[in-house]
């Protein structure tokens, strides 16, 4: 046990932290639930805490937003140590069946909605969609992210990004069905020893292909990847880089007006650990017709959706207000009729909010490809 | 406790579409996701718990193909001890008998206190196998187990009957239990886990080695014979009965009677 706690210690560099509560103070999820991530900073020194810090509720609330290492003077990761604790509930396999049945989805089919391996490409039906070889090298790679290739909410990014790509005539390709998860919420969920054999695999697989730069459409797997892989050989990119990109060189026709006021929403593994602010607004903002309006919290200080961290399969205890919520309410406080995002799991988060305030008369949540796609000549 | 658990690698069908294959008697599972049969998963979760209780060795037996192996070391990580797949093409697996008859060879010869299985598996759905598999064995058996408890010598069942009744039986053992989903909250088993549990002893075996004549588990000595699979037709035609109560029972009733229904 001592050695597994000083490793803890040394792993998350806990002496580093002085106290001063910058992290708590900007965590999102303080106005629902019980957490106070200092504390647990604090308190995980002690080795002998360690079992029942663990078995706290608490450390499945926190939604991987970051904003507490963004905050933090000292350079310390405090939702990691809650990542930490996460896994030692894992090892001991007494996880909720809900995270249990999407980790082991990842290891059996490499994906986190127990879809079948098989059925990974089934998104590109009646598309025309060129698909990598290895050893070919292409301009632009596309990396789907499991979210965006099972859930039929979300595809039209995809569908969308594919006629635009073919519109525009650009060098790109996707990979083909073997591609599996990035593992941005096996990390997060605390699964150590699988998003280990993720990170071999896949920068094994992935390296097999050669681009001048691979494209991510999900901000997490945008992340993970620039984070978490350091042999990965080809650059990473989001795909709004692109697509402004492409807004700047005149290759994108529009086809009419969207006269609409719009709301652009930050994800948190795009903007605060992406780095990703500007490329998203200066594309709806060359949307014609469009006004775009800001959220008060944006950037850095956007409030997050809760859709990361492992919450797509982790119900949160608390019954207060849920950020999407906030979220929602802000928008129509602004009177955007749309709340523009870049992933999808802030689409699926935002829109639910949407639904159970009841506002879908009057506003629209949408990704920004799917807005593209009705306004661009395709 | 010496306790077996049989389980079964099924596919998932709720997903990809289900597609006869032009034999007209297999299906196509190439586009399936396949998983350890959730019954089964509850039944390996009851004998850990059980052994993590009072003590003892579990043995995972299977009858399977190479694939499945991932499903068995999954187990192992859970705690399960050792494990047997059996592999051999004269198996006439689409029978529940002949199935449990090389369950029961697998098992014969070795000391028990319990047999676990699924009540069900998720693909043929023939309730039939853990039942079958105590009467070659020639010891107790209960059926759609929702609780155990473990006595000296007898195991106390609780069984789930029609209409949501709970029967409690009480066994000499050995015994074979057929497990009931919901009985527990079947643990995840972590990579590390499945790793270590690659030291765990798994033996492949086929009839021949484990002394059963193919003659009594094969086609020819199985009463089943699958002669066509086809998907059931989609019948679209729904009426909605428009007008007060009694208009609508009046119609109702002329329908009923005009199609000869009542
Ligand atoms: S912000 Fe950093 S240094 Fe400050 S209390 Fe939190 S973890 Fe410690
Ligand atoms: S990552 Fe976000 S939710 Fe988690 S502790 Fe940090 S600030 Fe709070």
């Amino acid at each position: 046990m001592s050695t597994e706690s000083q490793t803890f210690t040394e792993k998350y560099d806990l002496l580093g932290c002085i106290q001063c509560g910058r992290c708590t103070g900007g965590c999102p999820v303080t106005v629902r639930a019980d957490l106070n991530v200092r504390q647990f900073v604090n308190d995980a020194y002690d080795e002998e805490k360690l079992d029942e810090l663990a078995r706290l509720a608490e450390i499945w609330d926190c939604t991987a937003c970051h904003t507490c290492a963004v905050r933090c003077p000292k350079g310390l990761k405090p939702l990691e140590v809650l990542i930490g604790l996460r896994s030692m509930i894992v090892e001991s396999g007494k996880v909720e069946p809900t995270v249990r049945d999407a980790l082991q989805s990842v290891l059996l089919e490499g994906n986190p909605w127990e879809k079948a391996r098989a059925t990974r490409s089934d998104w590109m039906e009646g598309l025309d969609v060129k698909i990598a070889e290895p050893g070919v090298a292409v301009e632009n790679l596309f990396f789907v992210c499991c979210t965006n290739a099972y859930d039929p909410r979300v595809q039209t990014t995809v569908k969308n990004l594919v006629k635009l790509l073919n519109k525009t005539g650009i060098d790109y390709a996707f990979f083909p069905d073997d591609e599996s998860c990035c593992g941005s919420e096996v990390f997060t969920l605390g699964e150590e020893g699988l998003f280990e054999m993720l990170v071999e695999d896949n920068t094994e697989y992935l390296n097999e292909f050669t681009a001048e730069r691979m494209v991510t459409i999900s901000p997490h797997c945008f992340t993970t990847y620039r984070t978490h892989y350091p042999d990965l050989k080809n650059p990473v990119i989001h795909y709004t880089q692109l697509i402004d990109e492409l807004i700047a060189e005149g290759k994108l026709a529009w086809k009419g007006e969207l006269s609409k006021k719009i709301v652009y929403h930050d994800p948190c593994y795009l903007g605060k650990q992406g780095g990703i602010f500007d490329e998203p607004r200066r594309i709806l903002k060359s949307i014609p017709g469009v006004e775009l309006v800001e959220f008060e919290r944006r950037r850095e200080r956007s409030l997050c959706c809760e859709g990361g961290g492992g919450k797509m399969w982790v119900e949160s205890e608390s019954k207060k207000e849920r950020l999407a919520d906030t979220r929602i309410k802000d928008a129509k406080a602004l009177g955007a009729e749309i709340v523009a995002v870049a992933c999808p799991f802030c689409v699926l988060t935002l829109e639910d909010a949407m639904k159970n305030l009841g506002y879908e008369e009057e506003m629209r949540v949408a990704e920004i490809m799917e807005l593209l796609g009705e306004i661009v000549d395709l | 406790m010496k306790t077996f658990v049989c389980i079964k690698y099924v596919p998932d069908t709720s997903e990809a579409e289900v597609k006869v294959n032009p034999d007209g008697v297999t299906v196509d599972s190439s586009r399936f996701s396949f998983d350890i049969n959730d019954a089964d998963n509850y039944a390996v979760e009851e004998s850990v718990l059980i052994k993590e209780d009072k003590g003892g060795e579990v043995t995972v037996v299977s009858i399977g193909p190479k694939q499945s192996d991932v499903m068995i070391r999954m187990a192992m990580a859970k705690g399960c001890d050792k494990a047997l797949r059996v592999e051999d093409e004269r198996i006439a697996d689409h029978d529940p008998l002949m199935v449990a008859r090389v369950l029961a060879g697998a098992i014969k010869g070795q000391e028990f206190d319990l047999v676990f299985t699924g009540c069900w598996a998720d693909d043929d759905g023939h309730m039939s196998t853990g039942v079958a598999l105590a009467e070659y064995l020639g010891v107790n058996h209960a059926s759609m187990v929702k609780k155990v408890e473990i006595l000296d010598g007898k195991v106390k069942a609780h069984r789930e009957l029609e209409g949501g009744l709970m029967e409690v039986v009480e066994l000499e053992l050995p015994a074979v239990l057929t497990i009931q989903t919901g009985i527990n909250e079947p643990r995840y088993a972590p990579i590390r886990g499945i790793r270590q549990a690659q030291k765990k002893e798994l033996n492949v075996a086929g009839l021949d080695d484990l002394g059963i004549d193919p003659a009594e588990v094969g086609s020819d000595a199985s009463q089943v014979i699958v002669e066509n699979l086809y998907i059931p037709e989609v019948e679209s035609t729904a009426e909605f009965i428009e007008g007060e109560p009694e208009e609508k029972a009046e119609k109702l009733a002329s329908i009923l009677v005009k199609g000869g229904l009542v």
